[in-house]
């Protein structure tokens, strides 16, 4: 029975040392202590002591600042702890934000790993420095920003007039003081200044200044402005807000014509995924067998546009082909898409714009939202593109079409689309597309194909008359391989469309047949070729007479 | 005193002042500290915790080949539950919107919090664990025999509670873990639709979703669900365990203790000769009350042959086992953490979503036939279990490990038949499909009869009749298929814990699951 005496005994003592062990290496030997104790104010050594900011109203309990001790409330360390330092001056007050509204991570943890989300179950991981500019996206949502061409040439605009000469941007420029030079004033700051507003009659304000101007900055160093580069101008203040990078990455994804497929927020096509909040993707969700490199967010986001269909199975999106400066910059704008529901306070007049107000999120020129919404499908030049494995897209920057193509064939195409094609219904009640904005759309489309107007046309939509036995012999032998029996589409597009046959004319259809369309493969019937038969003008329209008939 | 002229009341008070520290340890312990058998007899029934012990133990129980301290250390997991838990109680909070973060607080603020939990999260493994052991130890030395069938109900009921305790303190995290684990729970408590949807009758009597229902408290596993999980989980069923633990202890002393064989005084009676004399003071009382007592009459002068004091051999020894396992508790809470996976979310689901690991088994079945593995088989080996004492009323074996007909030798067999059916049959089904793979078209009901799980329930049922034909004896039969059942949960929970992977598809190791 002694044998029970030290059981008890030993395994007494075992549970005592151990409990001692984990109350000592719990509250003495986290990381955080010794990092807090080797921390130094200007008052002495720092207390030890758990710190956090804590804002209810954006779900906010952070403890990052327990080791980045330099960031919380009052703390000024003075040791070169490189952790302890405080944080770079930024618009937003980090004691209200928190760390983890901008940062991510995990703001309640006390252990690195932990505390940067890069451990098995937590689902927002830090965002890495280099994509820092993404954070906005969480509460911001960036208006106004046009595509890639124009906001370069507004940016430029705004460099080569020397704006930065007196003003400040993102911390670059402002070192002349118009003035005076020492005690003058500096000119205002830009950097917000698409969020925060600037007066828009700054034009004819500049001007009486410089013609009263005697000498100095205003006299010597402003000069006219032309109605053009306003306009750029005007382009690129209205999107400042701060990130230059963010507006940067935006104008990149309204370049490449995303919104096409994609919606965000409440804008764009229904054919890939909803992208609102794609940059809030959980890794631990994401299939990293295909993606080499680190299974990061940001990683995987990458592979996934040089190669969508090998890192999503089944996916439908073609390879862009784009280079790997523009998937950063798309990268970088997809982790931004990572909108949390804020409580009205938070809310920024941006995102309060789109939410509540139907601001668009792009530019609403022309080239924007071709650039935005086509150019993925139609092609930059509106040449159409192939992308292997998918059906050609059409080009409409032909310029036997646009002379063909009424500006009401063009209009009443893009507002009802294609039903059952990838071309969506872009009009205002399917996609919100405004008809001005669309005639703005068709403005830059025939801009595309050289200028070309339509040729007026006085008949009546319908006036084609035939035999529909002939037409339907005539359009299998000669249409139906590439516009599909029945010409239900295939190679070539779909006839047998509603839209399409409610939308285009007789006149539109006799002279695609007639004339075809010079630089693709439809080719002309007036006149033949070594694989076609020459059909006469009867036989044609006998032909627009067969596909009439397919309009149930 | 007063007439005394040299009394000084001050005197007096400075006096009982230095005596309190005996004086109060004189209240508590008013027999006097436990050297002689009297003491120590007093010691043991002037004890509100200790009088549910005899004053003396038999030798026979002190073995730890008996019982190997299985019961010691199911109720010392309980109480070590009990307490961490408590202490979790402090900064839990059971709602939905603060229930995850609250644990992520425990785990990352308050002081030695993480541990708490790790040691709260151990001790309810080693609780399931012991508990199913401790089945086990009472089955196989026959010790549920007459007089003792009650207390095998009454554990039976403490087993059911162990699992239910364990099971809704599953959802407390709230993370993806809790919340797919109990959704799959939930869904097995519906699994009686599998039979009304076959018959047509589910919408006249949905006895599944009202099962499903009153276990959630609505239609899907929400904050009604949390708040009846946390008050059953930190309130009923403890209360309920509790209770039912207080009847199985009394029931012990009340039943003659620990089961024993026959000759146990003799096979002890080595150890025996150590504790002589066994009384240290002659009895001075008569025996009068021994006219109302059962059994035989003491006989006088002479102790109760080879038993020992309780204090304080049993005492050690009980004390010894309850330390242990919170050695165990608490050493296993030292390196390894309690899981606590992404806040739940019911948009995303698990694949696979599993089962706390004691019901893998079950929903290993489940995939099979939701009936079958989530009320037939278990139902059948509830009231199995249950019926045990009243079906095998033989004498022979009690107290003898694997004692009866067939023996250890049977038993030996029955492993070998558990093991080899139950893999043989799970191989089957994964290599080649179930009937529905082969038959698109066949009736559910042919499944939910016809399945991996009946089959392997049949084959052990066919074994244990076998058994006992074989040795002609009910507790032959009882052996075999307590055993073949032991064997197949051991085979289904590890099939269901370690070769499942998404979609319930086979997989030799997690690391070949796609998408990882």
């Amino acid at each position: 029975m002694n044998k029970n005496k030290y059981l008890l005994m030993i395994s007494s003592l075992g549970v005592f040392v151990l409990l001692v062990a984990a109350a000592f290496s719990e509250n003495f030997l986290k990381d955080w202590h010794r990092i807090q104790a080797t921390a130094t104010t200007a008052d002495g050594p720092l207390d030890v002591r758990l710190r956090q900011i804590v804002n209810p109203n954006l779900n906010v309990t952070d403890r990052c600042v327990t080791c980045h001790t330099g960031m919380a409330a009052g703390e000024q360390i003075t040791s070169s702890l490189k952790v302890g330092a405080a944080h770079k001056p930024v618009v937003h007050s980090t004691q209200e934000m928190g760390c983890t509204t901008c940062h991510g991570g995990q703001g309640q943890a006390t252990e690195m790993d932990d505390a940067h989300g890069n451990v098995h179950f937590w689902t927002e991981p830090m965002l890495p420095a280099k994509y820092a500019y993404a954070s906005c996206g969480t509460c911001h949502t960036p208006l106004n920003v046009p595509n890639m061409p124009t906001f370069e040439n507004a940016r430029k605009t705004f460099e080569r007039l020397d704006c930065y000469a007196c003003h400040r941007l993102d911390g670059r420029g402002g070192t002349v003081r118009p003035g005076g030079d020492i005690t003058g004033m500096e000119g205002p700051d830009l950097s917000h200044a698409g969020i925060k507003g600037y007066n828009t009659e700054w034009y004819p304000a500049h001007i009486t200044k410089m013609q009263q101007a005697q000498d100095g900055a205003w006299k010597n160093l402003f000069r006219e402005v032309s109605d053009e580069d306003r306009a750029a101008l005007k382009i690129f203040l209205d999107t400042q807000m701060g990130a230059p990078k963010l507006i940067e990455a935006k104008a990149q994804f309204n370049t490449v014509g995303c919104v096409g497929c994609h919606t965000v927020g409440s804008f764009g096509g229904d054919a890939g995924v909803n992208l609102s909040i794609s940059g809030l993707k959980d890794p631990n969700q994401l299939n990293f067998s295909r993606v080499p490199g680190e299974r990061s967010v940001e990683n995987w986001i990458k592979q996934h546009f040089r190669s969508p269909a090998s890192t999503v199975a089944g996916s439908q999106m073609p390879v862009m082909g784009l280079s790997e400066e523009k998937i950063d910059l798309l990268t970088l704008y997809t982790l931004s898409l990572r909108r949390r529901t804020l409580p009205d306070i938070f809310l920024p007049k941006d995102r309060v714009r789109a939410m509540r107000f139907g601001y668009r999120e792009f530019a609403s020129d022309g080239a924007t939202i071709y650039s935005a919404v086509c150019s993925a499908c139609h092609a930059e030049n509106g040449m159409g593109t192939r992308y292997p494995g998918l059906v050609p897209n059409p080009s409409i920057a032909n310029a036997d079409f646009l002379s063909l193509a009424s500006d009401d064939y063009l209009l009443a195409t893009i507002k009802a689309g294609r039903p059952g094609r990838p071309m969506l219904a872009w009009g205002e009640r399917e996609n919100g597309l405004k008809d001005e904005e669309i005639k703005g759309l068709i403005a830059y489309i025939r801009q595309l194909g050289g200028g070309v107007q339509a040729v007026p046309d006085t008949k009546p939509p319908i006036w084609a008359t035939g035999d529909i036995g002939t037409g339907d012999r005539l359009f299998t032998a000669n249409c139906s391989g590439c516009h599909g029996k029945g010409a239900v589409g295939g190679e070539g597009p779909a006839l047998a469309n509603p839209a399409f046959l409610k939308a285009a004319t007789d006149t539109f259809l006799v002279g695609t047949i007639t004339n075809g369309r010079r630089g693709t493969v439809m080719q002309g019937f007036a006149n033949g070729s070594p694989t076609r038969p020459v059909l006469t003008q009867a036989e044609i329209e006998s032909i627009v007479v067969y596909l009439r008939s397919l309009k149930k | 005193m007063q007439a005394d002229g040299n009394y000084s009341a001050l005197n007096e008070f400075w006096h009982n002042l230095k005596a309190i520290p005996r004086e109060v340890y004189r209240s508590m312990f008013r027999g006097g500290a436990p050297k002689t058998d009297r003491t120590r007899s007093s010691f043991v029934f002037g004890n509100v915790f200790l009088h549910l012990h005899s004053v003396r133990t038999h030798l026979w129980s002190l073995r730890w080949s008996t019982t190997a301290g299985l019961g010691i250390i199911t109720t010392a997991a309980f109480f070590i539950t009990l307490v961490t838990g408590v202490l979790l109680m402090f900064y839990y909070k059971p709602y939905t919107d603060v229930a995850y973060q609250s644990i992520k607080d425990i785990h990352f603020i308050v002081p030695t919090g993480r541990y708490m939990r790790n040691i709260h999260r151990w001790a309810a493994n080693v609780m399931v664990v012991a508990v199913i052991l401790h089945m086990a130890r009472a089955f196989y030395t026959a010790a549920y025999r007459h007089p003792r069938e009650f207390n095998w109900f009454i554990g039976w009921g403490l087993l059911v509670t162990t699992l239910a305790l364990s099971f809704t303190g599953y959802l407390l995290p709230w993370d993806q873990l809790a919340y797919w684990a109990i959704t799959i729970g939930a869904n097995i408590a519906q699994s009686p639709r599998e039979i009304t949807d076959a018959m047509g009758i589910t919408e006249f009597m949905d006895i599944g979703g009202l099962q499903r229902e009153i276990l959630l408290g609505s239609e899907v596993v929400g904050a009604e669900a949390l708040i009846r999980f946390y008050l059953l989980h930190v309130m009923i069923l403890p209360l309920v365990l509790a209770g039912l633990m207080a009847v199985h202890f009394w029931r012990i002393r009340k039943d003659g203790g620990l089961a024993k064989p026959k000759d146990a005084d003799e096979r002890v009676a080595d150890e025996a000769k150590e504790f002589y004399p066994v009384f240290t003071d002659q009895p001075a009382k008569t025996y009068q009350l021994a006219a109302i007592v059962k059994g035989k009459t003491p006989a006088v002068n002479s102790g109760p042959e080879h038993t020992v004091p309780s204090m304080p051999h049993l005492f050690y020894a009980e004390l010894g086992v309850l330390m242990l396992t919170t050695l165990i508790c608490v050493g296993l809470a030292f390196i390894s953490d309690a899981p606590l996976k992404e806040l739940a979310n019911p948009l995303v689901p698990e694949n696979p979503a599993k089962a706390p690991w004691y019901f893998l088994g079950l929903q290993e079945i489940v995939s099979f036939s939701a009936f079958m593995g989530g009320i037939g088989i278990p139902m059948l080996c509830i009231i199995g279990l249950g019926l045990i004492p009243f079906l095998d009323r033989e004498k022979e074996g009690t107290g003898e490990w694997f004692g009866g007909p067939g023996g250890w030798r049977l038993v030996k067999w029955s492993i070998a038949v558990g093991f080899v059916s139950s893999i043989l049959v799970e191989a089957f089904a994964i290599r080649f499909g179930w009937l529905r793979e082969w038959f698109p078209d066949i009736p559910q009901l042919v499944i939910t009869f016809v399945n991996p799980g009946t089959v392997i329930t049949a084959i052990y049922a066919a074994f244990s009749i076998w058994a006992v034909k074989r040795f002609n004896s009910t507790r032959a039969g009882a052996l075999a298929l307590f055993t073949c059942f032991l064997a197949g949960f051991i085979v289904l929970t590890v099939v269901g814990t370690y070769f499942r992977g998404p979609n319930w598809d086979f997989y030799w190791s997690p690391s070949s699951w796609p998408g990882h």
